[in-house]
């Protein structure tokens, strides 16, 4: 049998239109039958960029210098999701999630245990070289860069090893230098930038290849917030120029900026996917009621946990008290209740408050933890 | 498409050779120490004759390309780890081995000027006469001879990273392929049986060629048959490499051992 | 790139021949490649070369000049390391807070070097045995093994001098090198120093390891102990002179930085 790439990739754009129609019926006619060509075709027609059933990834590690033991760490648990074509797609999550490890499965950086991802059509597994021109990654942080050139000869490095054409190199450099902001300091060694400065050079990397899918993971980590708001702005710009992205993050409000569907990840599971505006009803019957109190202790937040109308209570520690945030579907009229809780503590300020995606995303991730807590302690 | 891989070999020369010209190590390994190892040589092999000055400089040129190789290809793709940018480096579509080749060429151009700095010290210093009996034909040889060199030397990268218990033995690998080639004394005084790991070593063939064209002993035939053995062997190495860093690579995703963090 | 080859000189001849110097005799292949591999290669490459040049005779001056002349990589490198290490890993700081005498700390480093490098000539003797290039038939054992004590000691004093100049300056690696090769060129371990132009005697006869390996070539051949006596204590003294050199250097770094409030930059 012959199955080749080359042969049942249809020309980029054209059958766009005319797969309208054709993506009602064919899918599920391809889908059936176990070609994995004919299985990408189906992806092409249901015009999904991404495409990931259970993927799964088990890390060994040996621990211990003298009895060495192996340690297996499964950090992404089976995961499910598809992302269409010109769509901005979120993964939120704690941190240890498993979202690196997702997008460096996706980058074909890193060999699922079980599970199959396509991007574009390709396996992420199999078909490398076909896919490795077409997408683009970042890693948050601030490696990845020869700190000893300037930005521009890092662009101009990595883009004769993507074999770009000088001609069209000496074109989009300066354009990508525009578009991250870097045109002024782009003859500076990267040594000297900013971390703001580094990341967006980064961004400036992965658009070299003029990719059609990009990863971002964690863009706008351990960046001030001038410097995040810049970044959003090129993913923003990004986004509107139809680009494929897919985005990991820990700060809801830029997921909620940004993205149009949101995937929660915890402890590699996902435990919600929707657009940020369903994610939020999930807490929409609730209020939040903020307490800051004075010598806030542990009984009390079992105290405060162990109510019957409460849902979720988070602690943030603060130089002069703790800022506990409850939520519960009483609103305003369970304060009286709660500050009976906290008898003895000193309360500084009472605040009840809309619910925000934060305390979505607070109540999908410690709601799995609870269910979690609980199946542990009846065994 | 072909020219392509040739210019992306090229933007890692430049880079490379770029980033060594300034680094201390680098200075040390192409200029002075094959400079020490040409007085050390000339010093001994006085008593030999003028004639082994051109024997002298040559050899201990090599010597010099050697080490380069070992420390510079060798640590390649271990410092691209460090840097972080091997993950991105991986996922570009030129073949690894060849960024490492392109690499290989920056530290190979420094080492000529060792070359020309030992000639150099031999004829002003020592007053041999150094000159090349065979110009054309010793050039020819060169050009050939460090092409093989540097695919003698692409090997190394992968191996090392693949077992760093290997890379404990980067130190120690830097004399023996000295005495092996024949850099500054013949094989002969060797014992037998280690005559063929010398000839599955392009380097000792060079040697040879080089030594032999720099005298004026150089036939055509012998010019044509070793230079072709010497590309030969280059081509083996090549494709040994290319098997060990698809190796590496593979393993590296499965391991997840791409990145460092 | 630049960083990277500190790293790894630092690493390979640092962690191989310093670090893990303690552990190395429980790791194989560490001791295989320091303690076999190594001086072996060193010393067939430079006698052989001695051989092509003047004939087997003259096999045993080439083989106890360079491994006498081994003891410089742990000396020199080893040392060098065990310094500088301080630096990279940051907790110089400390160091230089640290109430106890300082030199006692290096200088203790330097304690595992020395008996590394004595291993190392040792080795180096037994590969010439095994070769048939030395004969120790008239050698008193014992007047060998203090010269060798002696020539290491006195290399590890200019490892730590080495060492206190690594603290400030960048490229140590450069500095290590560069002075390994020029004792390989002036101690006479390959070529004899009367056949050198006389400026460059001086500096062989202000270096360690000349007379050490002068006095070895004596007793191999059968001189006693007290016969090379004289180069003994002058190697013993080269050595002395060194480590308050290193002492005098690391001090006036010291003061320096207190004063100048820049220790973070060491
Ligand atoms: N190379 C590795 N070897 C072993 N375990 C690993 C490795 N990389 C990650 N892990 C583990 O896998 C889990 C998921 O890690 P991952 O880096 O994917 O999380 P993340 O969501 O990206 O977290 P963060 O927000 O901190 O970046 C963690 O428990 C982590 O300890
Ligand atoms: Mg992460």
């Amino acid at each position: 049998m012959f199955c080749s790439d080359e042969f049942i990739r249809p020309p980029r754009g054209t059958i766009e239109a005319m797969s309208f129609i054709a993506r009602y019926y064919a899918p599920s006619i391809f889908m059936r039958c176990g070609c994995d060509a004919k299985r990408r075709m189906a992806n092409f027609l249901m015009n999904n960029a991404i495409q990931v059933t259970n993927l799964r990834r088990v890390y060994k590690s040996y621990v211990g210098v003298f009895r060495r033991k192996l340690k297996e760490v499964e950090a992404v648990k089976g995961i499910s999701f598809e992302v269409a074509a010109g769509e901005l797609f979120g993964i939120l999550g704690p941190n240890g999630a498993g979202k690196t490890t997702t997008v460096k499965m996706l980058t074909t950086l890193l060999l699922p245990t079980s599970g199959t991802a396509t991007i574009l059509g390709h396996d992420v597994v199999r078909d490398v070289s076909a896919l490795r021109p077409r997408i683009g990654f970042i890693f948050g942080g601030e490696r990845g860069l020869y700190w000893r050139l300037s930005g521009m000869d890092n662009l101009k490095y990595f883009s004769s090893l993507y074999q770009i054409d000088p001609a069209v190199q000496a074109k989009r450099i300066p354009y990508l230098l525009e578009l991250v902001g870097l045109k002024e300091r782009a003859n500076e060694k990267v040594e000297g930038y900013s971390r703001g400065m580094k990341q967006r050079l980064h961004i400036a990397r992965t658009l070299l290849n003029d990719p059609e899918v990009m990863f971002l993971d964690e863009p706008s980590i351990g960046l001030d917030p001038v410097a995040a708001r810049d970044i959003r702005r090129v993913v923003r710009d990004l986004r509107d120029e139809k680009k494929t992205i897919l985005l990991t993050t820990h700060y809801m409000f830029e997921a909620d900026e940004l993205c149009k569907r949101i995937a929660v990840i915890n402890k590699g599971e996902i435990v919600a996917l929707d657009t940020p505006a369903n994610l939020k009803r999930v807490v929409q019957d609730l209020s939040v009621v903020e307490l800051e109190v004075k010598m806030f202790t542990p009984d009390a937040l079992e105290r405060l946990k162990g109510l019957p109308f409460v849902d979720a209570v988070t602690v943030q520690e603060r130089e002069q008290n703790s800022l506990v945030i409850v939520q519960s579907p009483r609103g305003a009229e369970a304060v009286s209740e709660l500050l009976a809780q906290l008898n003895g503590a000193t309360v500084q300020k009472v605040t009840v408050r809309e619910p925000t995606l934060e305390d979505a995303y607070v109540r999908l991730v410690e709601g799995m933890d609870e269910t979690k807590k609980e199946g542990a302690g009846s065994k | 498409m072909f020219l392509k891989y040739l210019y992306a070999i090229f933007a890692a020369f430049k880079m490379n050779f770029l980033s060594l010209v300034v680094d201390g190590f680098f200075i040390f390994a192409t200029l002075l120490m094959p400079l020490i190892y040409a007085l050390i040589a000339f010093g001994i092999l006085r008593d030999k004759g003028a004639h082994y000055g051109i024997f002298v400089a040559v050899g201990s040129g090599l010597a010099g390309l050697w080490t380069t190789l070992l420390f510079g290809s060798g640590n390649a793709i271990t410092g691209e780890r460090w840097s972080g940018t091997l993950e991105l480096i991986a996922a570009t579509p030129t073949p690894m081995w060849m960024i490492v080749f392109g690499k290989s060429l920056g530290v190979i151009l420094q080492s000529l000027l060792s070359m020309v700095a030992s000639y150099l010290l031999g004829w002003l210093v020592f007053g041999y006469p150094l000159g090349i009996a065979q110009p054309l034909e010793f050039f020819l040889v060169l050009f050939i001879g460090l092409l093989s060199f540097i695919a003698f030397g692409l090997m190394l990268a992968p191996l090392f990273l693949l077992n760093p218990q290997v890379q404990q033995f980067q130190n120690a690998l830097e004399y023996p392929v000295y005495i092996l080639c024949g850099f500054l004394f013949p094989i002969a005084l060797l014992p037998f049986w280690t005559t063929p790991l010398s000839y599955i070593l392009s380097p000792y063939w060079t040697a040879r060629l080089l030594q032999a064209a720099a005298g004026g002993t150089l036939a055509w035939e012998q010019l044509v048959n070793e230079s072709i053995y010497i590309l030969a062997l280059g081509g083996v190495y090549i494709l040994i490499a290319s098997v060990l860093f698809r190796i590496v690579l593979k393993k590296a995703r499965v391991d997840a051992t791409l990145g460092l963090q | 790139m630049h960083q990277l080859i500190t790293n790894l000189k630092l690493f390979w001849q640092g962690a191989a021949l310093s670090y893990v110097a303690l552990f190395s005799w429980l790791r194989p292949t560490t001791f295989l490649a320091s303690m076999i591999i190594f001086p072996l290669g060193q010393i067939l490459f430079f006698t052989l070369l001695g051989i092509f040049a003047t004939g087997r005779d003259s096999a045993s001056f080439y083989l106890i000049g360079n491994a006498m002349q081994i003891t410089a990589s742990a000396g020199i490198f080893g040392v060098t390391m065990a310094i500088g290490g301080e630096r990279w890993a940051g907790t110089l700081m400390y160091l230089f807070g640290a109430p106890a005498n300082r030199l006692t700390i290096f200088a203790g480093r330097a304690t595992i070097h020395i008996f590394n490098g004595v291993v190392q000539v040792l080795m180096g003797l037994a590969w010439g045995l095994v070769l048939g290039w030395v004969s120790f038939a008239h050698t008193d054992p014992l007047a060998l093994g203090i010269t060798i004590l002696i020539a290491t000691f006195s290399t590890a004093a200019l490892g730590l001098l080495l060492g206190c100049l690594g603290l400030v300056t960048l490229n140590i690696m450069f500095i290590n090198n560069l002075v390994y090769f020029l004792l390989l060129l002036f101690s006479g371990a390959n070529l004899p120093i009367t056949a050198l132009p006389q400026w460059m005697q001086y500096i062989s006869w202000s270096l360690p390891l000349t007379r050490g390996i002068a006095a070895a070539r004596f007793i191999v051949d059968g001189a006693s102990l007290a016969e090379v006596a004289p180069l003994l204590v002058g190697e013993f003294f080269i050595g002395v002179g060194y480590l308050v050199a290193g002492y005098v250097l690391f001090r006036i770094f010291e003061i320096e930085a207190k004063r100048r409030g820049t220790l973070e930059a060491f």
